[in-house]
Formats: C-alpha cells, structure tokens, sequence
C-alpha cells in the first residue's frame, strides 16, 4: 500500500455510522461530485478498513448493502493484494462462523460469497494476482457445496454453485479438474439446489468441449481440496493448446445423457442457461439433435415467454431436425400474441418473433416450401380488442404476408391458384378496418398514425433501403398494391379534408428518403392528375393548400394543372369577397400566393410563366386585399425580370433569413413570405464605379470637356433672358488646339440683351408667309415650364465586373457552387438616380430589377460558356446583351447645352446587401439635343417633307438676320408663353472630300436632312436609301442657286440687312465653290426646349462648306467641335 | 459466450425521475467489456467506424441516468414514447426505429463526464411501469446487436420495410435476454408495489385459499412466524370481477400514483437470490421470499429418490388434496348491426392449488377441449407437453407448491352470449339524448350456471350528466357525474335457471358543451396539422344531423389515446356491461374431478369450481359509430354471398363454400369459426373429429343449408 503522507492528511476516519455510510453509498452511486472527497487513496484505504470491521460487527445493520457497494466499485477499492488478502479472509471467518441468526445469517454468508466472487472476478485476480487468492476462493465455495443434500443450507450451497459457476465462467476451465467430483455431488443432490449443480456442472463441461480440452470427467482421483489452478488456465490460450488432444466424447455423451434426463428440476430461467450451453456442446458432440427436440420442443407450449424464446433458439440452431416443425411454431407465436392473458410486450414480442422467423424463412429461398405456412397468416387479422400497439403489429404481419403472396405467385410456375385468391389489397383493406376510426377522428389520433403506418408498410412492400437494384422499384410500380394505395390515397384526400395535412407529412416522409422518394412523387403525381379534376372550387378547398405546395414543390408535375385550379380559385375568393370573408379573403390570397412562391422556387420560370402570370396579373388587378395584390404585384414583377435560378435563390434566401429551414414543410407553407425583404447589411461602397460601368451606347463624337452654362434669368415672361456668363474650363485654346485650318466665325451678339419689349412688326407678303409658318411651328413647342417639355432620351446601358464585384459583394453564397451563368453575381432592384448641374430639368431615376455580372474576361468565360452548350460566337452579341441593362436618361434641356450627368447607384447584392455609391457621369453632348422638329399634328404623312422644307426656309430665314422677322415673338403651346427668334450665322469650312462628307452625313444628320439640293448630290444620295422622304431637288448648280438666292437674296433683300465682311467673304467663296458645287444638304435641327439649328451644307468634290444659322447662338461653340468631329474625324 | 439471459444493471426511477434504486452486475459488465474490446478491435471498417463508439463499455452513473431518461422523455413526448413514428420524431431516437415495442424496449443517450461529453447510446433499456416507478432494465446482449439497433434508429430513410433481414424483429429474435429482462423488470415491479398476487383458487366452501405461505406455515407447523414476508398479498376478496392475474396486460403497464415507499431490502433480497450476478435463476418470488423468511431446516428431508425441483423448494406435508378452478373472462363487441358481426371471445385459465404431499404428477383430462373449440392452449412450465402438443385431451402436469396457473386458453363462447340485445343513443339536441335499451339476460343458460350480479355503465367521460329520466324495467339506476350506471342484478340477488328480458327507454341531459383543451403534456402524437380555422366549418349551419354535428364538434379535440389502447374510447358512445357468472364456465371448458389422477396414487379430494366475469363486454351505441375489425375469411365470397340472406338466422350464420373434394360449411357464430364440416358426395362426415354443433335455433338455418347444398 502506498504509505500515505500522513502530514497533510486530516485525521483518519472516525468510524462510520450506518447513516453515515448510507449518505456514502448514495453519494457513489449517483456519482455525485462529492464521492471525490473519498476517492483519494488514503481515504480509500481507511474506508475499506473501516467496511471491513463493519462488515465483521455484530450490529451492523446493512451489511448487504456494504458488501454491494464494494461489489459494485471493486475497481476502485481493491488494488492490491491486502485488499484481496483481507476480502479473502473476511469470507472465511463469516463462511466458518456459526450462525447466530442475527450477525451471521444465510443471507450475510451467501451475499459476501457472491461479492468476494464478483470482486475476484471484475478485478481480474488471476491474472493482476496470485493465484493464491483464487485458489483461496475456490477451495472455501467447494467446501461449502461439498455436502450435497444437507438441510439447512442448501440454498447457500446453491449459491455457491454460482459462484463457482461465475468463476469458471471467467476463466474458462478453471474447475475442469474437479469436473468428476462435480459430477457425482450433481447426481448426489436431491434438494432444490440441484438446479445449480446442474448448471456448474454443464458449464464445466460447455468450457471442455469449447475449449477442446481433453481431460476426464470421470476421474474423481485428485482431490477437491486443495485446489490448484489448472495449468492450461494459467497459461491462457496459448497453454492450453499443449493440452488439447481431443474430446473424450464417451464421457461427454454419457454426461449429456444424464445432463438431458433432470430438466425438469430447471426454473425457466434456469433452463435458459442450461440450453445456452447444452445446445452448443450437443453440436460439438455431434447428439442427435433429435433427442433435444423431443425434450424440449413441449417448452414452446408453455406460456413463460422465456422458454418459448429458448425454443425458438433451439430451432435456429437445428434447423433440419425442425423440419416440418415450423408450421407449429408458427401457429404457436400467433396463437402466443392472442393470449390476452399476457403481458402486452410479451404478445408484441412474439409477433416479432414471428416476423423474424419468417423473414428468415422467407430468405432462406424456399418459400414454396413453406407455403402452407404463409397461408396461415392470412387469417390472422387485427381483433377489436387488440391494443392498437398489436393491431400495427398484426398490419405488419398482413403486409409480410402480402410479400409473400406476391413471392408465391411468382414461384408457382403451376399457375395453381395460391393464397385462396386473396389480394394483398384486400389484405389491407380488411386490416384497416380495425383502425378504420383514423377517417373521422382528429389527424393527430393514434389510429390515424397506426393507419399510416400500415399504409407505408404496405406501400414499400419488399422494398428494402439497402438493396440497390432497381428493379425491385419497378415491379413496385406496376404491383397492384401500389395502385390500390394510390387510388385510396386519392379518395381520403377527397373525402376527409382534415387528412390532407396527415397525407402531406406522410408525403415528405416519403420524399425525405433516397430510396422511395420517386413513391412519394408518384403519389404527388397521382393527386394531381386525379384529384385536381374533382375537388369543388369552394372555401374548403383551402385545406388542400398544403398539398397543393407539395405538388407545387415538385418538378415531375407540370404545373398547368394546379395553376388552373388556384386561377379558379382566386376567382372564386374574389367572387365571393364581402365584408365576412375579408380576413379569409388575406389569409386564402396569402396561402396562394405562398404556392406561387414555391413554384417559383421549384420550376423553371419559362414552364410556369404562362399561366403563373396570369394568375398574378389577375390577382394584383382584381383581389380585395392590398397586400396580397401588393405581394402579387411583386411576385409578377420577379416572375418577369429575374431570370429563374436567381429567382429561386432570392426566394430561398428569404426563407433562410427568417430562420426557416425550406425542408420544413408543414411550417414554413403558412409561413407565407412577403417577398419584400429588408435587410440592414450596409457596407461601405467605395470605388463601385471601378466595376460598375455606365455607359453610353453611343459614343458622342466629341469628347466633351467644357460646357458653356447660361443661367437662365426668367422671370416667367415669354422670353428667356440669357446672363452672360460663360464658363469655360478648357476655353478657346483647345478650339484653337485642335484645328488651324479652321476659320469658324462666332457672332456673339452679346450685346444684344433682349428685353421684352413690344415687337416690331414690318410685313411684306413673304415675311408674313414666314411668320405663318414660324407661328405655327412654335405652337406646338411646349412650353415646358406649364407642361411636360421636350424630352431628350441619352441610351446607355449598365454592366458591373463579377470579379471585383464577387471581390467586394461576394460571400459564401448559395451560387457559388453553381456553373456558369449560374455563378456570375447578380444585383437586384437597382435604382439609378441622376443629377446634372446642367439645366436639365429634374431627370427621373431608372430602375432595373435585375442584372448579372459580366463574367470575367479571361480564359475562364470560353469554358464557362462551352459548358453551357452556348456557341461563343454566334450568341456572343446577345450573350454580351445579357449583362448589361439597358438604361435611358430622359432630360427635359431647358437649354440646349452639353453637360454631365452625375449618376448615382443604389441596389441589392444577391445576400441581401445594399449597394450604394456614385458611379461615372455621363457625358451629354450637343448631339444629344438634337431633335426633329415637331410636326403639327394636322399635316398629311406626305405632306411633312414639303413641311420640313418649308419651315426649313422660314427658320433659314429668320435666323438670317436679326432684323428678317423684326421682333415678332410666337406663342408656344399652351399660349402663355411666347418666344422670339434672335437668329446668328456661322459658316465652316470643312475640308472633306465628298464622299466621306455623304457618308457623314447619312449616318449621323440623316434624320435631320429636310432637302437635297442638287442633281449630283441627290444622284449620289438618293440610291443610298439612307435619306428618305425629302425634298429632292434635282436642280441644277444653277437651280440651286437660285433656290438659294431665292431664299438668301430676298432676305438680303429685307430692309433690315445687314452685311458682315465674312458675310461677303462667304457670299465669295461659295461662288467660287460654285462651279464644284454637287448640290447641298439642307439640314434642319430642332435643339430643345425651342430653338433651332440650320445647316446648309454645301457640298463639293474637297471641301464643303456649311452655313449655319441657329436662334440659340450659344450652341454654335460645339456645333464646331461637332461638326470637326463628325466630317473630320 | 454461450447465450444467457444476463443484466448488466437495472435502475428503479421514482415519479420525479430521480433514481431511487440502482443495481450494477460487474460481472456482467466485465463480459459486456471484454466484447465491446473484441469488436472494437476487430472492426477496422471505415463504414462501421461511425458506429464504433456507440459500443461503448460503460455503464451510467445514477445521475446521469436519469438525466438521460429525462432527455429521452421530452425527446420522445412522452414516459414511453412515441412508439410509431410522427411528426415529431426524430432521426436517432426510439419513435424514428417507428416500432411499437419502442415504447417497452427504450434506448437513451448518455453523456459521459469523463469521456469529452461523447453521447453513448445504451440499448436495450428494458421500460416496465409499476405503481408510480419506473423500472429500466438493461440485458446484456451483443454489441452487434446494438449496432445494428443504432444503424435502424439512425436511418435517414422514410421507415424499414417489414421482413427485412436487418429489422428488429430479427434482433429482438436473436436476443432472448431482452425477453428475459421483461421477466426480470416484471418480477421487479410486483415487488416493489407489494402486490405479488397469486392466482385466485375458489373453494366452494371458503371463497379463496391463500398462497404459497399459508400452505407452507400450514405444513411446516410454524405457527408463530408473524413476520410475514411483505410481497404476499392478501388473498383477492371473492367481490372483485377478475382474478388480478388473469387480465393483467393493458392495467398493469400504465403508472398508477401514490404508492408506498420502495423496500430496498426486499429488493436486495430478492436480487441476491434471485440472480445474484445478474444472470436470473429463477425469478419466483414467492418462492423466494419463503426462502430468505423461512431458510430451511433439518425436517426439510429432500425426496429419497427424486430431485427437488429448483422452482419447488418446499414439499407440502399436511392434509392432501387437489382444488381447480376455471376462470374466464368474456370480451364481447355487441353491434346489432346487419353489416358488422358481434365478436365474443373467452380468455380463461384453469387456477390449481395442489396440496400434495412429494412430487406426484398429476394427470387432468380436459373435458370440453373440443365443445370449447379451445384456440390457445398454454401451460404451466410444470406441466410436460408431448412433443405434439396439439391435441392435448389430458395434461400431465406435476404441481409447485401454492396456487399457479396451470392452463390459459381462449375460446369461443359455447353458450351464446350471456347478455344479449341493443343500446341506443340518440341526440335529440346538443344537450339530451334519448336512451333504449333492450337486453336479453342468460338466455338459454341453465342452472347451475347463476349471474351473480349485472350492471350496464353508460359512461359519457367527456360530458357531465345533469340529471337523467326513464325506469328500466327490471333493476335500479343511478348517475354519476360521467356516467350512468344500470344496476339489472344487485349483488346478492342471483339469477339463475331462467332468462331475464330488460328493456330501460330514458333521456339523459348534459351540462353544456365544453371545448376540452387537450393537456398539452398528453399529446402524444402532437398536431400533424395547423389549427388553421380556414379549414371551414361553414357547412355547420346546414348540417342537418344534430348528432353528426355534436360528433363532429366533439371528436375535435379528442386526445390520442395511447398504443396500449384497443382504439379511441372517448370516440364512441356504448354501454359496458360488467357481472359475473358462476356455475360452469362459458366457453364449456370443464374438469372432472373423478378423472383426476395422481401418480404415485393417493387419495385426495379434488374440488372444482368455476367463475366467469366479464372483461371489455360492450354495447355499441347502435346509432352511432364503432370500431371493428375485419374477419378471416378464407372462401370465396361470391358462394358465400348466395347463399347468406338463407342462413343469416340471429346472430348464427353459416357461410359455405368448395374446396377441392367436397363442399366445406363454415359455421360462423357470431363471427368465429365453429367448426369445419366436410361434405363428400351423399353425406355428412365430420371432417376435424369434433362435435358438429348447433344451437338449436338454427337447426332450420342448417336444414335449409343441407337441402341447399343436396340440390346444389
């Protein structure tokens, strides 16, 4: 023993009172913590010390339950051979001391015997110890055993049987040397303690038939006492091999026959252990298995459940000498789960049996064989009585037999007639009926459970989970079971709505499994071919919603079906709205709606767009509720912009994020989702305008830098006052910069501030005919500060990088997983906000529901999109049109002026993120202002050329020389305000041959071209088919000018004329281009809000000279770049 | 390791699911160690790695035991479970194996301290309810067979198919100590509710002989033992319907409250003899508390020639002589409906109190084993069964000491049944129903057969009766809160020799309609549904049957009964009908005391008695809805069916049909099979040996068959 630190130990244990023992052992029992205090080795050792003399005292009142505590922690108390040496000899001095009725009892002896044994044994004393203490062990049992047939202590002798017993047990072939001994005091003892003699006795000669040991049991020569452990035991395994030579099967044999002759002396559970170990030495003896069928087979009629058991063992392990049996045994288990006399288990427990045992025969592979058996079952049917735990047992059984028949029928080659034309159908049915109550009791009642149960039992049928042949799912679909089941399931669904949620759990417990999963989908299938005809349109149907989200759930349905019946019967609630049903009307709206949600997440958008849309559209144009029309308005709206995949995962996403699982079916259906979802993840979106692009999708030709900004000073008054105030950031200089050969002329009237004032009228037929049409013209320009103006609408589109994108936004999305397409980032509901310092008026936000990210631009994008199965080259256009939005900025100019659009960018990243930050401007050109001129609304189609021309020709006019149409002013539309025309003259030489200068002009001013003037001109123009519906004027260079001098000389004509030293100089020059002249271009250019932009553009063979007038003079300064760009570029 | 049907350690949990008494065999557990060792070491699978650690050697402490069993309990809804699979369950617990016997053979997850809170599986749990403990029993099997356990509850699939080689049936097949740890946890818990009753012997003098002790006390001549061991219960006072034993199975399994303290001594007693390494040697308790009170001594001379019986330690010495009695039981579903055949059934046993001196065998013949048209026969281990134990017209049998059940048998009823006729119930408005009864008492019964006393219970559990109106014609009737009771006989006021014909019209008013909330702690199968009110009830205004209405309204809130129930009660509406028969048994099982012999010969008195009581014997509400359950029919029914309108006399039909040589009758008494007639060509020959039988009501029905079938 450890010599404990005596120092720091409290003081040893005062001695213990029975309490104090008592709150001890509950303390070791419960494991309390507290048991710890007593676990340190010194405290071990003086409570051992301490069990010991309480043991030994006279008054100890519970010392059984002392010797159980040391029994049962051994491990912890006996460690060392004085542990051992002082229990040995603790049991000799009780073992030895006479009895005294009160200290010493039977009971004292017979407890400490087993707990010295059990200690011995669970702390391995053979082989941790001496063999000394065993021997020690064994010599005090055997002298206690060693007087078969004395009175008074024959049960203390029958416990130390079991002692011994236990012990040989534990090292197997301990007793073999006394195994004659025990033989004789076994045919020598006649009192009731012969039931262990018996089992020592054939546990010994189990142990020397296991263990092939050849020795006597017969020999009697070596004394029982003192006994020493045999070697072969102290040796082990490898030992007692040595020894082996083979079985005295003579002697064996003789012993089994006297063994088998006094079973009758056997409790039941004595004859448990004694067939354990017979039934394996009889095989190893080769007995005729025969002879212990006929003593013991008669157990299977006795009503102990135990030797019914053992019966049942001895068959399995002597199956041919059972033969012919099994019918018995059989008609016994069923007839055993009928005794009401027994315990419930008991009878659940023999139809287990039975199962077990037929299964087994059923897979031995001779079913034909037992045939008759399987009959038997048929008319085992569910009682009334039969609790219900037996009547789900029973259903069993029907099923299992139902198997059987299935199995018969395809064995009986005969065609002879199997089962009495029983159908595993009307098995079922009859089975049923004894839980028929599930059809109108509450779903959660247990008859309902039992009857589901036995629905799946059926179902399935043979189908195991492990087998992976799927064969067996084939033959199960066309089985007739499967139909019936499926027939019946239709028609409770039918006809007992309040099973509907009953039938949808069992669905998904079918759904839930990998290997009938297609089961469950066939039911679906079957529910919805054949009971969405039949159920009424009504208020009730809403207890087929469950279903109905299962169906909806599922792929293999189309969903035209239940998309026809949930239109009918949103119809219906809306038909039947009134002030009653208003919450019935939300709820039932809802729970449709939560279908339609489920089919969005299941089915691909394109099978389910039809009829889904028209559902919704019918539902957000007509339901009572707002909010169901609300949310109905929502799903449509998903329904048509996001592409399905994503769509599934938003919706997903959805459910996830309010904490529900999307398995959990029952739950989540009314759980019916706004598909709003708001989510407060911001993250700062810094730099998005490195990855998110806006972009025209035309280019302007001139890269605009500089922007000249009038502030406008009106007052409300019909003219527009401009304050000089030019801001110019890159100024003339870069004009200069980027051309020398031009000679551009602006005439900045800035003098010229114009007041209202009254208007100067000085008429002469022409300028009258002129203010005619200028009057009408400018009648319909709105006036856009009393209505909606002229709107310019800039095309570009948006597009963001799913790299960076991925970089910044990503997370552990759902798509990540996904290929291709799939994979590419998504932002939902963008809104685009636009602001300009440019008077653009108040420019409306954009939205877009839903844009993907571009894919990368490496090698990656080839294999992405050749594992879509998309040719890269033919769909590359569209495939590029998938990425980018397209978006319009519409501006309402309140002057025709460049400037910049600043952009802001607000939207949803696919986890719910919101996105948010500045994105590049865009840029507005001149270009961008220019419009066709109205056309009032009472001129013929044909009649608009000779209109534009005309009006060309008046505008020509009036912007020729301030004084050409005095101060008259025009009423705009509207007649509350009026304009005045104040007209300027640029002209610009550009020097482009004529081809590229045609080419030019088709592609940027064709629409604006009024007339072309000029037989080569027109020659060369008219067959492009680019300008269309003009005024052709095949005149010659003469005709030509005299077009033009019919419209400039009368202007010059005019008595306000005015000649400018570049006016002579043009006048000049174009006659000198003259004789090259191929005719002009009359181009007529409407700048919003009101203004005008003429040009006349001369062509010739090299250079072409354009003219032009304009009553916005501000715009000539880009109308320069403009026209560079366009023509020299 | 031969198979055995060993205990590792078996717990006592009180009401509060403390444990309160636990036992641990170390030796078992050795073994259970010393094979989890070998499996654990051998299985180098990587599939079966998973599971490696739910073999685990292991045991609980107390604490963590019942924290476990606790944890099972809100995991399974309940004390038992669910048993079948719902809603609720889930994968790797008991309810997902979806196997009522879940609810008997239980497993709970331990988690271990010491071993990083691993969570072990500790299967089988053998769960046995007794008074207000719970008994948990833990067998020692093989750790294949856990595993194989752990692989079924863990499952992910929808539910096995039944016959599958890997079920738990066949596990439960392959383990005999779970069904011996049945034995043992029901030995347990008789004693620590401290009713050990003995089987009920009825001498015609004295109403009952008691047990085991007072036969012993008697013999032996110790007068003065005053300490009578506790177990031995008074014998059953001769009032009480029903030897306790003989229908013990659905009221002993559910908890019962208030109960005395539990007797750890008794336990440790009963245990250290009993199976005192935890392997069983015998589980009889009487014997054994006679043992541990008694002991031996040395007048307790052993047999000269024979050996003594482990299950008989005592030998009687004394007066000799030989008591039987047959007891049965009557179930009966009356429906009185054309469409559902009345269902009657006996379940009797023959009770033996043999006071013989040595080990004689004793050789009874049973009479009427045939006239009974006996089903199940099973005996007493005592009794020797020849190894074709089918037609057993004698039993040999050589008696324990006291009083045992020698024989258990069910049977049809020969007499037709004791009590006859119709109940009906009909709402004449939500409150008040009017009432008929109509019933036949002892029809055809002769003397000596005597109904000692008959009550018919209305019980309507789930309305209060206010007051009720209507005499019967013969008897008294009073009401309790939930039910009205219909007392036909009063006790003392036998019938005998004649038949009684009862009629009882009335009304009955009940409080008011109260929506019963269910308790929440009862739901065992939860809600499957929402309790959606869209679900309408819209149709209630234009339902026009007040009772289809008041049915529909009550069967809504209707708990779920619990899988030891035969159905719903509370569902239906009927009247039970409970008295008591004396004379002879009904189903015409007999002994006769002049053929009882007794080897070696001596001379003793045999005395026989009978008593018959009644069990579930109920009356459907004729108009209202009731369980039934289909019958076997093993003819074609499309012969049957020409030919039933003929013979549909009473409840007495006779269904016909053709097999292969000649024309088999089936006679069906109120739904079970009589007996088998074979027809050959020109005559009548009995084809089982048995008795052809009729009543002779019917023997018109049956002459009109016979010409039938002459022509046919």
């Amino acid at each position: 023993m450890n010599p404990p630190d005596k120092p720091s130990q409290p003081p040893p244990l005062k001695p213990l009172s029975p309490q104090d023992w008592e709150s001890l052992l509950d303390d070791f029992q419960q494991g309390d913590p507290l048991h710890h205090k007593w676990t340190a080795p010194h405290r071990l050792q003086s409570l051992l010390d301490h069990a010991f003399t309480s043991l030994l005292k006279k008054d100890f009142p519970s010392k059984l339950a002392l010797l159980l505590f040391l029994e049962e922690f051994s491990e912890t108390f006996f460690t060392h051979e004085t542990h051992l040496n002082r229990l040995l000899e603790s049991l000799r001095s009780v073992i030895q001391s006479p009895l005294d009725g009160l200290a010493i009892t039977y009971n004292l002896k017979e407890q400490f015997m087993v707990s010295t044994t059990s200690i011995f044994i669970t702390v391995n004393a053979l082989e941790k110890f001496h063999a000394r203490f065993v021997e020690g062990l064994v010599e005090l049992l055997v002298l206690v055993i060693n007087r078969p047939n004395h009175s008074m202590d024959r049960q203390t002798r029958a416990i130390a049987c079991e002692c011994l017993r236990e012990l040989e047990k534990c090292w197997p072939c301990l007793l073999s040397n006394m195994a004659g001994h025990l033989w004789s005091l076994c045919q020598n003892e006649r009192t009731h303690a012969c039931q262990s003699y018996l089992l020592l006795f054939t546990n010994v000669v189990f142990n020397i038939v296991n263990t092939k040991l050849n020795v006597s049991i017969l020999n009697t020569s070596v004394p029982l006492v003192p006994f020493s452990v045999p070697q072969w035991v102290l040796l082990g395994g490898e030992g007692s091999k040595e020894v082996v030579v083979g079985l005295n099967y003579k002697e064996l044999r003789r012993a089994m026959a006297f063994l088998l002759e006094s079973l009758q002396v056997l409790t039941p559970s004595g004859m448990m252990e004694f067939l354990g170990m017979v039934m394996p030495v009889a095989l190893a003896l080769e007995l005729q298995a025969s002879m212990l069928k006929v003593q013991f087979f008669g157990m299977i009629y006795s009503f102990d459940p135990l030797l019914c058991h053992v019966v049942l063992m001895m068959y399995f392990q002597f199956l041919d000498a059972f033969d012919g049996q099994e019918g018995e045994i059989v008609t016994r288990l069923m007839l055993i789960s009928k005794e009401t006399q027994h315990y419930l288990v008991f009878r659940l427990l023999a139809l287990h049996w039975l199962l077990g045992l037929l299964s087994k025969l059923m897979f031995s592979g001779e079913v034909g064989k037992y045939k008759s058996i399987f009959e038997l079952g048929l008319r085992f049917y569910p009682a009334v009585f039969d609790s219900l735990a037996l009547k789900s047992l029973k259903l069993d059984l029907l099923a299992f037999y139902s198997i059987c028949l299935d199995m018969l029928k395809l064995e009986s080659y005969s065609g002879e007639e199997v089962g009495i034309g029983k159908s595993a159908a009307k098995l079922f049915e009859d089975g049923l009926v004894s839980v028929s109550a599930f059809k109108w009791l509450p779903p959660w009642s247990t008859e309902t459970a039992v009857a589901f149960r036995a629905f799946h039992k059926f179902l399935i049928g043979a189908s195991s989970h492990s087998d992976s042949d799927p064969s067996t799912t084939r033959t199960l679909m066309d089985s007739t079971i499967f139909h019936t089941l499926q027939g019946m399931l239709v028609d409770l669904t039918l006809q007992f709505q309040r099973l509907v949620p009953v039938i949808v759990s069992y669905i998904d417990r079918l759904l839930g499994c990998q290997k009938h999963c297609w089961l469950g989908e066939r039911l679906l299938q079957t529910v919805d071919e054949f009971l969405l005809p039949k159920v009424k349109i009504d208020y009730k149907l809403s207890s087929y919603l469950p279903i109905f989200d299962r169906i909806a759930e599922d792929k293999t349905i189309p969903p035209g079906g239940l998309l026809d019946l949930l239109l009918k019967f949103m119809v219906f609630l809306v038909e039947k709205h009134g002030p009653d049903t208003g919450l019935k009307s939300w709820s039932l709206g809802s729970k449709v709606l939560g279908i339609c949600r489920t089919m969005l997440m299941h089915h691909h958008s394109s099978r389910l767009f039809l009829g889904l849309s028209h559902l919704l559209a019918f539902t957000c144009l007509y339901f009572p509720d707002l909010e169901v029309r609300d949310n109905a308005r929502i799903y449509l709206r998903m329904l048509i912009c996001i592409p399905g995949l994503k769509l599934r995962d938003i919706l997903n996403l959805g459910e996830q994020l309010l904490g529900i699982s999307p398995s959990s079916h029952s739950s989540s259906f009314f759980n019916v989702h706004s598909p709003r979802q708001h989510y407060q993840h911001f993250k700062k979106s810094r730099n998005i305008s490195s990855y998110i692009h806006i972009e025209r999708i035309i280019p302007l030709l001139v890269k605009q830098s500089w922007s000249l900004s009038l502030l406008p000073l009106g007052d409300g008054s019909a003219k527009a006052g401009y304050l000089e105030s030019i801001r110019d950031r890159e100024p003339q200089v870069d004009l200069r910069d980027l051309d020398g050969s031009e000679n551009l002329e602006i005439a900045p009237e800035t003098e010229r501030i114009y007041q209202p004032q009254e208007p100067l009228r000085v008429m002469d037929s022409k300028i009258s005919e002129i203010l005619e049409i200028l009057r009408r013209h400018f009648s319909f320009i709105p006036d856009f500060r009393h209505m909606p103006g002229l709107k310019v609408r800039i095309s570009c589109h948006l597009r963001f990088e799913s790299e960076p994108f991925n970089h910044i936004w990503g997370d552990n999305s759902p798509t990540s997983q996904l290929d291709g397409e799939d994979a590419l980032p998504a932002i939902y509901a963008t809104v685009l906000k636009f602001s300009s310092p440019a008077p653009y008026g108040s420019i409306p936000s954009y939205r877009i529901p839903f844009l993907l990210g571009e894919p990368p631009r490496n090698g990656d994008i080839s294999s992405q999109t050749v594992s879509l199965d998309i040719v890269p080259v033919e769909n590359g256009a569209r495939e590029e049109e998938s990425f980018r939005a397209p978006v319009t900025i519409d501006l309402e100019p309140q002057e025709p002026t460049p400037g910049l659009v600043d952009v802001s960018i607000e939207a949803n990243a696919e986890n719910g993120r919101i996105i948010h930050g500045q994105l590049q401007s865009i840029t507005v050109g001149i270009e961008d202002m220019f419009l066709k001129a109205i056309v009032p609304s009472d001129i013929a189609e044909d009649a608009i050329p000779a209109y534009y021309s005309q009006l060309f020709n008046a505008l020509w006019e009036a912007c020729g020389a301030p004084s050409n149409i005095g101060r008259e002013t025009f009423q705009l539309k509207g007649h509350k305000g009026v304009a005045a025309i104040s007209g300027t003259r640029s002209v610009k030489l550009l020097e482009v041959p004529a081809g590229s200068l045609i080419r030019a002009t088709e592609q940027y001013l064709a629409p604006f071209v009024v007339s072309v003037i000029g037989e080569p001109l027109v020659n060369m123009v008219k067959d492009g088919g680019i300008i269309r519906d003009i005024i052709w004027k095949d005149s010659t260079a003469d005709s030509l000018l005299g077009s033009s001098t019919s419209v400039t000389p009368g202007l010059e004509r005019g008595p306000l004329h005015l000649t400018y030293g570049e006016d002579e100089d043009e006048s000049g020059s174009s006659i000198n281009f003259s004789k090259r002249n191929m005719g002009c271009f009359l181009v007529l250019i409407f700048l919003p809000p009101r203004f005008h932009l003429l040009f006349q553009i001369e062509v010739s063979d090299l250079s072409t000279l354009v003219r032009i007038r304009t009553d916005y003079w501000p715009c000539l300064a880009y109308v320069d770049d403009y026209l560079e760009a366009l023509f020299l570029a | 390791m031969p198979s055995s049907c060993s205990i590792r350690a078996l717990w006592i949990l009180n009401n509060l699911d403390a444990v309160v008494f636990s036992r641990k065999f170390p030796v078992v557990e050795k073994q259970w160690r010393a094979a989890c060792k070998i499996i654990n070491d051998t299985s180098n699978d990587e599939e079966e790695d998973t599971l490696k650690y739910s073999v685990y050697p292991f045991l609980p402490n107390d604490t963590e035991l019942s924290s476990a069993f606790v944890e099972r309990k809100k995991r399974e809804g309940s004390l038992r479970g669910y048993g079948i699979r719902v809603n609720q369950s889930v994968k790797g617990s008991d309810s997902w194996v979806d196997d009522p016997i879940t609810r008997h053979v239980i497993s709970i997850n331990v988690e271990s301290k010491e071993e990083r809170g691993e969570n072990h599986l500790l299967w089988p749990l053998i769960l046995h309810l007794r008074g207000s403990y719970v008994i948990l029993v833990l067998p020692l099997v093989e750790p294949v067979h856990l595993k194989g356990y752990s692989k079924l509850c863990r499952k992910s699939d929808c539910g096995n198919a039944v016959g599958v080689d890997a079920s738990l049936s066949s596990i439960l097949l392959d383990v005999p100590s779970i069904t011996g740890a049945f034995l043992v946890a029901h030995a347990i818990g008789d004693i620590i509710v401290g009713d050990v009753v003995e089987p009920e012997v009825v001498v015609n003098a004295a109403p009952s002989v008691g047990g085991l002790l007072d036969s012993l006390t008697g013999s032996i001549g110790i007068a003065g033992i005053s300490s009578r061991a506790k177990p031995v219960a008074a014998p059953v006072a001769s009032a009480t319907p029903s030897g306790t034993a003989s229908i013990g199975t659905v009221t002993a399994d559910t908890p019962k409250l208030g109960s005395r303290p539990l007797d750890k001594d008794t336990l440790r007693n009963f245990i250290s003899s009993a199976m005192p390494f935890g392997t069983p040697l015998d589980l009889n308790h009487s014997n054994i508390s006679a043992i541990k009170a008694n002991g031996f001594s040395s007048s307790d001379l052993p047999p000269a020639d024979l050996k003594q019986p482990a299950w008989k330690p005592y030998l009687f010495k004394g007066k000799q002589r030989i008591l039987f009695t047959i007891h049965e039981t009557i179930h009966a579903a009356m429906y009185d409906r054309e469409e559902i055949s009345d269902t009657i059934s006996v379940s009797g046993q023959i009770n033996c109190r043999a006071e013989l001196e040595g080990l004689p065998d004793v050789s009874l013949p049973l009479t009427g084993l045939n006239k009974a048209h006996v089903e199940v026969l099973s005996f007493h281990p005592c009794a020797q069964v020849p190894e074709h134990g089918a037609d057993k017209q004698a039993v040999m049998f050589s008696p324990p000491l006291g009083n045992f059940v020698l024989v258990r048998y069910q049977a049809n009823c020969g007499h037709g049944p004791p009590i006859k006729g119709f109940y009906q119930l009909s709402m004449v408005s939500e409150d008040e129903g009017a009432f008929l009864f109509k019933l036949h008492l002892m029809e055809g019964y002769k003397a000596p057969l005597t109904m000692e006393f008959c009550t018919v219970t209305m019980p309507f559990p789930r309305r209060r009766v206010v007051s009720f109106d209507g005499t019967p014609s013969v008897g008294a009737v009073l009401n309790t809160e939930y039910s009205i009771e219909w007392k036909i006989i009063a006790s003392g006021r036998s019938l005998s020799g004649k038949s009684v014909e009862a009629t009882f019209p009335g009304t009955v008013r009940f409080a008011p309609w109260q929506i019963q909330r269910l308790p929440s702690s009862n739901s065992g199968f939860g809600k499957m549904g929402d309790e959606d009110s869209d679900v309408e009830i819209d149709s209630t205004n234009n339902m026009a049957n007040v009772e289809e209405f008041l049915m529909e309204k009550m069967s809504k809130d209707l708990p779920p009964v619990d899988l030891e129930e035969p159905f719903c009660w509370q569902a239906y509406s009927y009247a039970k009908v409970s008295f008591r028969i004396a004379g002879a048994s009904l189903s015409g099982m007999s002994i006769d005391p002049k053929s009882v012999s007794i080897y070696p010969a001596v001379k003793a008195p045999v005395e026989f008695s009978s008593q018959v009581t009644s069990g579930d014997y109920i009356l459907w509400n004729t108009l209202g809805k009731c369980p039934s359950a289909a019958m076997a029919q093993e003819f074609h029914t499309s012969i049957l069916e020409k030919y039933k309108h003929h013979f549909s006399l009473g409840r007495f039909c006779l269904k016909i049909g053709v097999k292969n040589e000649g024309i088999l009758v089936e006679e069906l008494f109120n739904g079970q099979l009589l007996t088998f007639c074979n027809f050959e060509k020109g005559g009548l020959s009995d084809s089982e040996g048995g008795d052809w039988y009729l009543p002779p009501k019917s023997i018109a029905g049956a002459k009109a068959l016979f010409q039938a079938l002459y022509i046919w």
